[in-house]
């Protein structure tokens, strides 16, 4: 799961929509408070932002062009329900108590980060859940864009507050910038998509209220990149090399309608997220209708089957229903729960780009280098039995190495199906044309076709067993291997896996980076040795994708980058490296009958069913239903399946 | 073999009691089962009768399934072979094993879960796991697994125990000392956390388990060879040995050890019950054998986790108790049949 945290935070600081870095707070600029507070540390960051006058601009307000088109996005639904009632706490378990409260650095990308993050902090702008490629105002009040100079120009929203009150300022734009630039923070990575000429090459003042952010070069969704969240500079006056273990239990204020206060975080035990009562946007049109409860309780459960029982003691109120031996043997359909409409079982089509759970072979690897024993791998690996029978029929197949893009995903290319007969026909190609003793193919030189499958993911454990089994009925051995996921991420990070499965979770982007995954840029290193710590896993190298790529990353025209992700698509089916698993088009919840959501349940673009925040309690319902429980009173039964976005 | 009458009267004494007696028979028989596991428990057919040929599948090399006339490259599959031929009724046949299923395959069925309840009709005895493999099979070679995982734990901890205690006690003096303290700052490393770590770093494989259990197991043995030996070494009989020129090792190995020995014999079943207990903890933990492997403690897991499938959980917790049981009750027969108050050699 790290990994595709990992892999879902970075993408996320991107090329895209949700960019959510930092939630802060105003530095204390130009106002008196400025001099109250230590002047040594902001005279420093004054001192780094002259040093590149070309990347930290200062301007002033008549400075602003003119002619720009300002737009609010305010023609956009809102999100929620206009029902929703706020107040209540609600109860959620997490698995692990997180490492730290940091938002970068080390340790910071566990699963916990996105509950003070990804689903809590406000950013500039957001991409709409519901409405595709289209942005709804946070922080900002309005936006415009300049296409020739692909600048972004943003105003902010004058009431924009930390929760400390500390209101939002431009400067807090240009101390983002400082802090993910800093070695400090000990994220390479960050560093990198911060660091001027990456993606973005200047940022400028023109008052507290408005500023602008340019882009290296245009693009469709160039509006993506303005999703930036603010560092409060005021609370980072003791900044410095110490930063790891100096902000480790440090909330930082945050732009979101939820706060951790010191004496809410029980270590290793539970923790509180309270709702700010004053929240600036609270009444604001994207907003009004969520984050309702008063208070968010997690507590620390380690074991997933104690998690479930504590959901049916009525502990926690909802719970996502990942594995299918919960939906159907744990849960299922006729529990005395279920048929007497206590706990109510919901099964939602979403609609995003989809995880990329598949197989990456190394294909710098001996053996593995030959593209027909890829080919042949792909023909024997089973994923429609492990769909069948490990998935029960409810999992679909992945189809291609960038599935859920709209009209940029392929719109026929589909994964090669399980088929012996191929897969001996393209190992006999490569030159293994003899079983073995133990059925495993040999070729003239002795060797056995064999690779370790190396994996961080326990829980899917029978689905590798199946993998197994049925590709050495092609003559091909997979040993199997599952790791931690710490051990399994620093193996293909290091590139020194053959056979790797891993599902990384990607970005809202409007359209597929390939570049990350598949270009030679981030394959092989100069002397030819493979290039660590970067997401090519499959160690692509080609140099005909290459300038694919690099046209397709250079253009700025929708259609052609369109055409472009199709061909890349299909030129990296015949590459054969990747292999496509499985992909869930829904998630499943289990919730009490008090947990209400709008009626359509939740929106398009959603994960889980938390993640906007769209849902609420009437009253004290908790207690009158389990009151009602006692009492042996039913209510009716609901089953629901949302299938508005669904396809085909 | 000519056995010492004090030896023989142990055993004599081993025999009148019979619980333990019988454990120790019906133990034997299922360890002598394990050896020709794969005629008991396989998918491989024990004998086919092809065209007027036979073939004996069991131990040789993979026959695929166009040997018998089957349009499969890959290995036959002797279940459905065995319900083709049924039908054909062309003079061939098949005998299969009484459980005719690996460990590894998944057997799963149109319609059906793959967790299946016991049925003699699917010969599923304990019925299937949740991907579809059957139990008894698992069960059957995760016993061996954890026999084998055992003999060579008591071997090493006795080998490494014995050796160094009966050092520790012939030599004493500042050696005993030193190595005394060497033991207690060995057997205060934390064994599980040494597991945890290594497992995390390396795919473990029996071997590798089985060094790093016995490496922090073997301690214990050293304190009772110790006292032994020192007990021994002031004996006549050792003196008389040393007078007449006896080297060390065979001083100790030819005189003392076997003075020693019977304590050391009381514990080995109980050495072997803590191995398979050790084994299955691991597995249950997720830190021992790595997948697909069949144990105790996978089953254990994944029973525990799925009690809608009963089944799975009983058969582990059954098989584990009862192996228990029957080498506890060999165990403290053989502590009476060798207590020293009964056979004592001294007057």
């Amino acid at each position: 799961m790290k990994t595709s945290k990992l892999r879902f935070h970075l993408t996320l600081l991107f090329i895209l929509s949700s960019l959510i870095l930092w939630t802060g707070c105003s530095s204390q600029k130009e106002d008196n408070s400025s001099e109250q507070i230590s002047s040594d540390f902001n005279q420093k960051v004054q001192t780094y932002y002259e040093a590149s006058p070309e990347n930290f601009v200062f301007k002033s307000i008549e400075d602003l062009p003119q002619d720009l088109k300002w737009e609010d996005g305010n023609d956009l639904p809102d999100i929620g329900s206009p029902n929703a009632k706020k107040g209540g706490t609600y109860y959620e378990y997490i698995p692990d108590f997180p490492r730290t409260l940091r938002y970068v650095g080390t340790d910071a990308n566990g699963s916990f980060r996105s509950e003070i993050l990804d689903y809590n902090r406000v950013s500039l702008i957001h991409l709409h859940p519901n409405i595709p490629e289209r942005f709804y105002p946070g922080l900002a009040k309005e936006w415009a864009i300049d296409w020739e100079t692909h600048t972004i120009y943003l105003r902010l929203n004058p009431e924009a507050t930390y929760s400390d009150g500390v209101p939002v300022r431009t400067d807090d734009f240009f101390f983002l910038f400082y802090l993910r630039q800093s070695p400090h923070i000990q994220a390479p990575y960050s560093n990198n998509v911060f660091k001027f000429g990456t993606y973005f090459t200047k940022i400028t003042k023109y008052d507290d209220l408005t500023f602008s952010i340019t882009i290296k070069s245009t693009k469709p969704d160039m509006l993506s990149f303005a999703a930036l969240s603010p560092v409060p500079q005021h609370f980072y006056q003791g900044f410095g090399e110490n930063f790891i273990t100096d902000y480790q239990w440090q909330f930082e204020p945050t732009t979101g309608a939820y706060t951790i206060r010191p004496e809410d975080v029980e270590k290793g035990q539970s923790i509180i997220m309270r709702r700010n009562k004053n929240w600036w946007a609270k009444d604001l049109k994207f907003f009004r209708n969520r984050f309702n409860y008063d208070k968010l309780h997690y507590e620390v459960i380690r074991d997933p089957s104690k998690a479930f029982e504590a959901f049916l003691r009525g502990d926690l109120d909802a719970g996502r229903m990942t594995s299918p031996e919960q939906w159907y043997e744990k849960l299922p359909d006729n529990h005395p729960l279920v048929e007497t409409g206590f706990i109510h079982k919901i099964t939602f089509y979403n609609e995003i780009p989809r995880p990329t759970w598949g197989l990456r072979i190394n294909s710098y690897q001996p053996l593995l280098n030959n593209r027909d024993i890829r080919i042949g791998i792909n023909y024997a690996c089973n994923f429609g039995l492990i769909n069948k029978e490990f998935f029960r029929g409810d999992n679909e197949r992945l189809r291609t190495v960038a599935d859920g893009y709209g009209e940029f995903s392929h719109p026929t290319l589909k994964a090669r199906p399980f088929d012996v007969e191929k897969a001996l026909e393209y190992f006999a190609k490569a030159g293994f044309n003899e079983r073995g003793a133990d059925g495993i193919l040999v070729n003239e030189q002795g060797q056995r076709l064999s690779f370790s499958l190396t994996t961080g993911y326990k829980r899917f454990e029978a689905a590798f067993t199946i993998l197994v089994e049925e590709a050495a009925k092609a003559g091909l051995e997979l040993k199997l291997d599952i790791m931690d996921h710490t051990t399994s991420f620093k193996l293909i990070s290091e590139k020194k896996h053959q056979i790797h499965f891993v599902g990384m979770i990607v970005g809202l982007n409007m359209y597929p980076d390939y570049w990350q995954g598949y270009h030679s840029d981030n394959a092989i290193n100069e002397d030819g040795t493979a290039k660590p710590n970067t997401n090519n896993f499959t160690i692509t190298n080609d140099n005909e994708i290459d300038a694919l790529i690099d046209r397709y990353r250079d253009s700025s025209d929708k259609e052609e980058i369109k055409q472009l992700s199709h061909l890349i698509s299909e030129k990296l089916h015949d590459y054969a490296a990747f292999i496509p698993g499985w992909v869930a088009p829904f998630y499943r919840t289990a919730k009490w009958k008090w947990v209400h959501f709008p009626d359509d349940f939740n929106v398009r673009q959603s994960l889980r069913h938390r993640e906007y925040r769209v849902d609420w309690f009437e009253g004290n319902e908790r207690e009158e239903t389990l009151r009602a429980l006692k009492t042996g009173k039913t209510f009716e039964k609901t089953i629901q399946v949302y299938d508005q976005y669904k396809r085909n | 073999m000519r056995l010492n009458p004090l030896t023989q009267k142990k055993l004599k004494r081993f025999y009148t009691l019979k619980r333990g007696y019988y454990s120790f028979l019906i133990f034997a028989i299922l360890l002598g089962f394990t050896v020709i596991g794969e005629l008991l428990v396989n998918n491989r057919a024990l004998i086919v009768s092809y065209n007027g040929k036979l073939y004996f599948p069991t131990y040789t090399a993979q026959k695929p399934g166009t040997l018998f006339g089957e349009t499969y490259s890959y290995e036959a599959n002797y279940r459905e072979l065995k319900e083709k031929f049924k039908t054909e009724d062309q003079g061939n046949w098949i005998l299969m094993p009484i459980v005719p299923y690996n460990p590894f395959e998944n057997d799963f069925r149109e319609n059906e879960k793959a967790a299946r309840p016991p049925s003699l009709a699917q010969q599923h005895f304990l019925g299937t796991d949740t991907t579809g493999r059957d139990i008894l099979a698992r069960l059957f070679y995760g016993f061996r697994t954890a026999m084998i995982f055992a003999l060579g734990f008591m071997a090493f901890v006795y080998f490494v125990g014995i050796t160094i205690g009966c050092a520790m006690g012939y030599f004493g003096g500042v050696f005993d000392l030193f190595v005394q303290r060497l033991i207690e700052i060995w057997s205060n490393i934390p064994f599980l956390f040494i597991v945890i770590i290594i497992a995390s770093i390396i795919r473990p494989n029996l071997g590798i388990l089985l060094f790093i259990t016995a490496i922090f197991s073997w301690t214990s043995i050293t304190y009772y060879m110790r006292t032994g030996t020192y007990r021994e070494k002031a004996r006549d009989y050792v003196a008389a040995a040393q007078l007449m020129g006896a080297s060390t090792p065979r001083i100790l190995f030819q005189h003392i050890l076997p003075n020693i020995l019977s304590t050391l014999v009381t514990f080995m079943p109980f050495t072997i019950a803590a191995a398979i207990t050790s084994l299955t903890a691991l597995d249950f933990l997720g830190f021992g054998l790595p997948a697909p492997s069949p144990s105790w403690g996978e089953l254990l897991r994944q029973g525990t986790g799925n009690l809608y499938a009963p089944w799975i959980v009983m058969s582990a917790f059954c098989a584990m108790v009862t192996i228990l049981v029957l080498i506890t009750f060999i165990g403290e027969a053989i502590r009476e049949a060798f207590d020293p108050k009964k056979f004592t050699t001294y007057q």
